[in-house]
């Protein structure tokens, strides 16, 4: 039952439908080695500290890209249906939701 | 059973009914998705009490000082050739081409070995330095404990992750070797399905790196 058909081969999961994404692949894999280059070398860039917000917010968008493209990409959300997207944003608020609370508790220990 | 049955009982296993919210993804993608979430969550609580209990601490080591950040850097150039070998190894899969699933698939299982290997090393030297998990001091000063502590839970949460990967592939490959995954349809989806994981992995890394080891 579960041996291939020869006589009526069942058909590539493609079905010529979908086409074949190596070539974004690839440019998505260069980018993110050269991501990673730069990466690398913000530290030492910006070891002042007087830098350290900008080496934060430079390091923490360089990460979020890198993420966002693997997730695009990679793990094909930009080709899924918004559900599965929802579902794969579900650390996404809930780190918003650890970040309020942690504000909150910033913003009430300044207070007192 | 005649040669037409086993076509209609293919071609009813062979394709997912377009569904109004998910598309064409399978059960198992949809479950896929929803441990990928709530893991993300895990290495999202983990990631929050570094930074809280970083941020509050008196004393903190600059982690570029003691961390070798250039053999890490290579270990994350390695996950994202691994992760390139998988969506790869996926696409050969989808073609129904075996002999490029299971070379795809054995050169990213190759690369999750090195990067644990890479962890191994670190920790290795990280230890016999004195960074340990309890206690940790660094060239005779005594460090916050805390350090090594938040760097050994985070950094090992995320290797037992890249061990059960390679796992998780060994045992795919297996399956590939006799061309379970390369007989058209949907069939390919379990190799969909590790992959997913696989690049989960990749991706939390990604943030362990630049949280633990840049900043």
């Amino acid at each position: 039952m579960s041996a291939p058909d020869h006589n009526h081969p069942a058909p590539a999961a493609d079905d010529g439908h979908e086409e074949s994404h190596v070539g974004t692949y690839v440019t998505v894999f260069l980018t993110l080695g050269f991501l990673t280059i730069v990466e690398v070398f913000v530290p030492s860039v910006y070891s002042a500290e007087w830098n350290q917000t900008t080496k934060m917010l430079l390091l923490s968008g360089l990460a979020l890209a890198k993420v966002g493209l693997v997730g695009m990409f990679f793990m094909h959300l930009k080709y899924e249906k918004k559900w599965i997207a929802w579902i794969a944003m579900m650390p996404v608020y809930m780190g918003v939701f650890a970040i309020l609370l942690m504000l909150e508790s910033v913003y009430r220990n300044v207070g007192a | 059973m005649t040669t037409a049955d086993v076509a209609a009982a293919h071609s009813a296993h062979d394709h997912v009914p377009e569904d109004e919210h998910f598309g064409s993804a399978t059960g198992g993608k949809v479950a896929m998705w929803m441990f990928i979430a709530q893991d993300g969550m895990s290495f999202g609580g983990l990631l929050v009490a570094y930074g809280i209990l970083r941020f509050s601490a008196i004393e903190w080591p600059v982690p570029s000082e003691i961390l070798g950040i250039n053999l890490t850097a290579f270990a994350t150039f390695l996950l994202i050739c691994s992760s390139l070998s998988m969506v790869m190894a996926v696409e050969g899969a989808k073609k129904r081409d075996q002999k490029a699933l299971v070379r795809w698939l054995a050169v990213t299982i190759l690369g999750g070995i090195a990067f644990l290997g890479i962890q191994v090393y670190e920790y290795n030297h990280l230890v016999h330095a004195g960074i340990g998990f309890a206690e940790s001091a660094w060239e005779g000063q005594s460090v916050n404990n805390l350090f090594g502590s938040t760097f050994y839970a985070v950094t090992g949460f995320h290797g037992m992750h890249v061990l059960s990967g390679v796992i998780y592939m060994i045992c795919i490959l297996l399956g590939s070797m006799k061309g379970k995954y390369t007989q058209g349809g949907i069939s390919y989806s379990a190799v969909e399905l590790v992959g997913l994981f696989w690049h989960f992995v990749d991706l939390v890394w990604i943030l362990v790196f630049t949280f633990i080891y840049l900043l």
